[in-house]
């Protein structure tokens, strides 16, 4: 066996909600027998960028806010691939929303676990666009409200490291979601920051599992938009799965197929002469 | 009245008396009118017709940042001797408003052929110089009176231009006729009805079949390609194995993937266009992690957002292609103009110190080239490497050889296959080596699994801070780059080999210098020609070049003459250079740059 990096020890405060995320990732990878080699985990900037030194597969480490566009283009380079991009809430709301909306719109087979905790943990605790009530005449963001407007989102979860057994059914959803290449998954995980922004408490109390009401149809966006305003209307959050549908995907749109990579083709310019030859008649005067 | 130029491929042809009738070899045509004009249409009609004759063929465009109306220039240079830029004086000039007229009139000279739509309107004689023949044509009312569609003032008007360069009919009718082939039988047989008509109209004005003012030379018509710059290196990309692109739309730089995006598909590979820069450079680094050979292409605005994204492939050593096709700045600048101001920010942007590399080419053709060796070499250094297009050669098209391809070789560098890895002890993706390159395993190798960090890493790629490491690390990357100069594309020269005086040049400019050096010669200067092609490492070939000589004119197109700096920066005498600039948004002409020079020799003569 080909000696490999040995994974790092954890940098996280200890009670750090980011345990209880790594651990859920974990144990799905484990639930769905991905081979550590199968599967690259990218994360951004912040306390949870390091979520990837602990978990022995393919990591990479993006720049601030940038881990969507380069996990999507990971998946595009081979959709053999698992991809998993991860995160905080300021990553992924602040500096990088702009890449969430549009990896919504894209839809690709991915996952993206945001570690919502409220504030800059490694910065030493500047509010973040979640921050509720920290900042004046700024509102918090809700991403999975937010992603529930978009037409071709297919995934929208939010789970609580106060929760374990439900997180770890999420990921294995959301992991599930993306190896059958249904497309983009997003899942919330609110994750509590015990040095800056500890708030478990709290959190326990809004929450509200959507998972536990029989009555909640997952695949209805018209009625899950309706019951999400109705809770946050009354100061809960939901979470649980929010919301799977059908879109058409970014590998469907690109013709993209796990059996034929790009990044494994023979690029071999014997091989495509003739079509090259082609392309270059087309220019010929 | 301005007198024909005493110098120049272009002068002495005859043309300033209409009794000489000598054939013309080099020749610059100027369509213009309101944008959906069709100035392009004719310019394309005399490309075709040009190349029959063996023409080699430079054509510009110059339109107005809109979609449709405003001021929409096409011109085209037809010359027997390739060139790569326009010439000094305009010989015909067809133009649909009077605006054509007022830009075209100081490029116009005794014998040129002026021809006006009088639809709406006559012409100012005030814009027409001296000794210019001028025929006026309602071609619009003719068109909608006896053709019923403006649409067929394109083919009525070829049909005069065709009588004026003394082209047989029949030949303009066979020109026309391919051309429209791809249209329904009908349309394709009124536009042919339209050429007739024009004719006929020409006969009217005295310009009969074969009597022509401007009577065009023939030569064996040989296949050639007409490309511009973006679309020849997309295709050198294409060639290289360039599989991914991402990217933003940005003048002038969307050609490269406007190319790309039908044909990547085709050939298993992926596009995306990206909600912005900063997207664009992050996908391309994701797919290049992957293992796919990926590009992105933008022009100064978008790639002041990636250097961020630049910087990240230096430190985490992952290949991506970017092209820069250069345009005015800074900020929104002129974006439709030329401009090479962005060395600078390709040379020295970007926080911190990391390995990367610059290359120039020296004309439309050698961008597939250099692009097909950028992939190669960004592959074999996993480091970034930018293209340093601009404007001009990125969106003028010229006539080049067909690329040799049988010859191109793909340069898998030190990637490791599934077997070498199984058979390695320990794989470290960092690994300090003699090269200062790695070997790097793809995700999905089996047992190759590590950590791509843009921060500092040991050779594992885990996070290290320890100043041994840093030192290490540092080192290794900075290798990569001292230790491959020679991998790097080499200068092209020209002019008289030793000569004591040198110019040198990148990009749009290079053509220029040629033809302007060429003019030099005939008048007895010798002038040696360098057009370095790789600009970051600065090579010892462009040093040596300046060192070993008296002086060396360094042409570029900004204000603070980056390339000089850039060079005297790594250590070759200031004194030894001339710099030569411009940044009013026009390129050079050869025969600007001939009296500049000649002015400098002057000016150097006396003072010595």
């Amino acid at each position: 066996m080909t000696v490999t990096f040995k994974p790092a020890s954890p940098i996280w405060c200890s009670g750090c909600g980011h345990y209880g995320a790594e651990s859920a990732l974990k144990q799905s990878l484990g639930n769905l027998a991905i081979a550590p080699h199968d599967a690259m985990v990218l994360a951004g900037i912040g306390c949870s960028g390091f979520i990837q030194n602990y978990i022995g597969s393919y990591g990479y480490h993006a720049l601030h806010g940038r881990v969507l566009p380069t996990a999507t283009g990971v998946a595009a380079g081979n959709p053999a691939l698992t991809v998993i991009a991860a995160g905080g809430d300021g990553d992924g709301y602040a500096i990088g929303c702009g890449h969430l909306m549009h990896t919504f719109r894209r839809n690709p087979s991915l996952l993206y676990i945001v570690m919502n905790n409220g504030t800059y943990g490694l910065t030493k605790g500047q509010p973040s666009p979640t921050a509720v009530g920290r900042v004046d005449h700024e509102h918090e963001l809700d991403a999975v409200y937010l992603g529930l407007t978009i037409p071709g989102t297919t995934f929208l979860a939010r789970g609580f490291v106060g929760q374990m057994n439900q997180l770890v059914d999420l990921v294995d959803s959301a992991l599930t979601h993306v190896r059958d290449k249904r497309g983009f998954a997003f899942l919330e995980v609110i994750s509590p920051c015990v040095t800056y922004n500890d708030n478990f408490a709290s959190w326990r109390g809004m929450l509200t599992n959507v998972d536990a009401d029989d009555s909640y149809d997952c695949e209805n966006r018209t009625t899950v938009i309706g019951n999400y305003a109705e809770l946050i209307a009354g100061g809960k959050v939901p979470s649980g799965l929010i919301y799977q549908g059908s879109a058409s995907t970014f590998e469907e749109a690109t013709g993209l197929s796990a059996e034929n990579p790009p990044a494994l083709q023979d690029l071999s310019v014997t091989k495509h002469i003739d079509a090259y030859r082609r392309q270059m008649d087309m220019h010929a005067i | 009245m301005r007198t024909p130029a005493p110098v120049g491929s272009d002068a002495g042809e005859g043309l300033a008396s209409p009794a000489v009738q000598e054939t013309v070899s080099d020749i610059n045509v100027m369509v213009a009118g309101r944008g959906g004009d069709g100035s392009l249409t004719i310019v394309t009609l005399l490309s075709r017709l040009l190349s029959k004759r063996g023409f080699h063929m430079c054509s510009t465009r110059d339109v107005a940042s809109r979609i449709k109306g405003g001021h929409a220039a096409a011109m085209l240079r037809g010359s027997l001797q390739p060139r790569w830029s326009l010439g000094d004086h305009l010989d015909v000039v067809v133009g649909f408003d009077e605006q054509t007229l007022i830009e075209a009139a100081p490029l116009l000279r005794p014998g040129s052929v002026v021809i006006y739509d009088s639809s709406l309107g006559e012409p100012n004689p005030a814009d027409i110089p001296e000794g210019v023949r001028l025929y006026t044509v309602p071609f619009g009312r003719m068109a909608v009176r006896d053709l019923r569609r403006e649409l067929f003032k394109n083919s009525f008007s070829f049909g005069l231009i065709a009588r004026v360069l003394n082209v047989e009919d029949s030949e303009a009718i066979a020109i026309l006729s391919a051309h429209v082939q791809r249209f329904s039988e009908d349309m394709a047989q009124a536009n042919i009805d339209a050429l007739k008509e024009g004719f006929g109209f020409a006969t009217e004005l005295g310009l009969e079949e074969g009597a022509g003012p401007l009577p065009i030379q023939k030569s064996e018509h040989k296949k050639r390609l007409l490309m511009s710059g973006n679309h020849a290196a997309a295709f050198g990309f294409l060639a290289a194995g360039g599989r991914f692109y991402a990217g933003y739309p940005i003048t002038p730089a969307t050609d490269v993937m406007d190319w790309l995006r039908p044909r990547l598909p085709e050939f298993g590979g992926v596009l995306v266009q990206a909600e912005d820069e900063l997207a664009a450079i992050n996908l391309a680094t994701g797919a290049s992690m992957a293992g796919v050979r990926a590009m992105t292409a933008t022009s100064g605005p978008g790639l002041t957002l990636m250097l961020e994204g630049v910087g990240n492939l230096g430190a985490t050593e992952l290949p991506l292609v970017i092209i820069d096709t250069q345009r005015s700045g800074p900020s929104t600048g002129m974006p439709t103009k030329p401009e090479q101001s962005d060395f600078d920010t390709l040379i020295y942007g970007g926080h911190g110190e990391f390995p990367h590399i610059v290359l120039a080419p020296c004309d439309q053709e050698d961008c597939f080239d250099i692009s097909f060796q950028a992939t190669n070499l960004s592959q074999r250094l996993q480091c970034p490497v930018f293209l340093a297009l601009d404007q001009g050669i990125g969106q003028n098209s010229v006539t080049m050889e067909p690329f040799e391809l049988e010859s191109l070789e793909i340069d898998k560098g030190k990637r490791l296959s599934e077997e070498e890895v199984a058979a390695m002890e320990a794989y470290k993706r960092y690994e300090i080596t003699d090269d200062g390159i790695s070997p790097w395993a793809i995700p999905g190798t089996p047992g190759g699994m590590n950590l791509t960090t843009g921060n500092e890493h040991d050779e594992w790629g885990l996070v290290s801070t320890r100043a041994a490491n840093r030192e290490l690390m540092m080192d290794k990357r900075s290798r990569k780059i001292d230790l491959a100069h020679d991998l790097m594309p080499k200068a092209r020269r020209g002019g008289v080999e030793g000569a004591s005086i040198g110019i040198l040049s990148v990009g749009m400019v290079c053509g220029v210098v040629r033809e302007a050096v060429e003019r030099l010669m005939q008048q007895g200067l010798d002038i040696e020609i360098l057009e370095p092609r790789t600009i970051w490492p600065v090579l010892d070939e462009t040093k040596n070049f300046i060192s070993s000589r008296d002086r060396t004119y360094i042409v570029e197109m900004n204000h603070e003459g980056q390339l000089a700096g850039i060079i005297t920066g790594q250590g070759v005498a200031a004194e030894k250079i001339h710099s030569i600039r411009k940044v009013n948004g026009t390129p050079f002409g050869p025969g600007e740059l001939v009296k500049e020079v000649q002015q400098r020799e002057g000016a150097h003569d006396r003072n010595v």
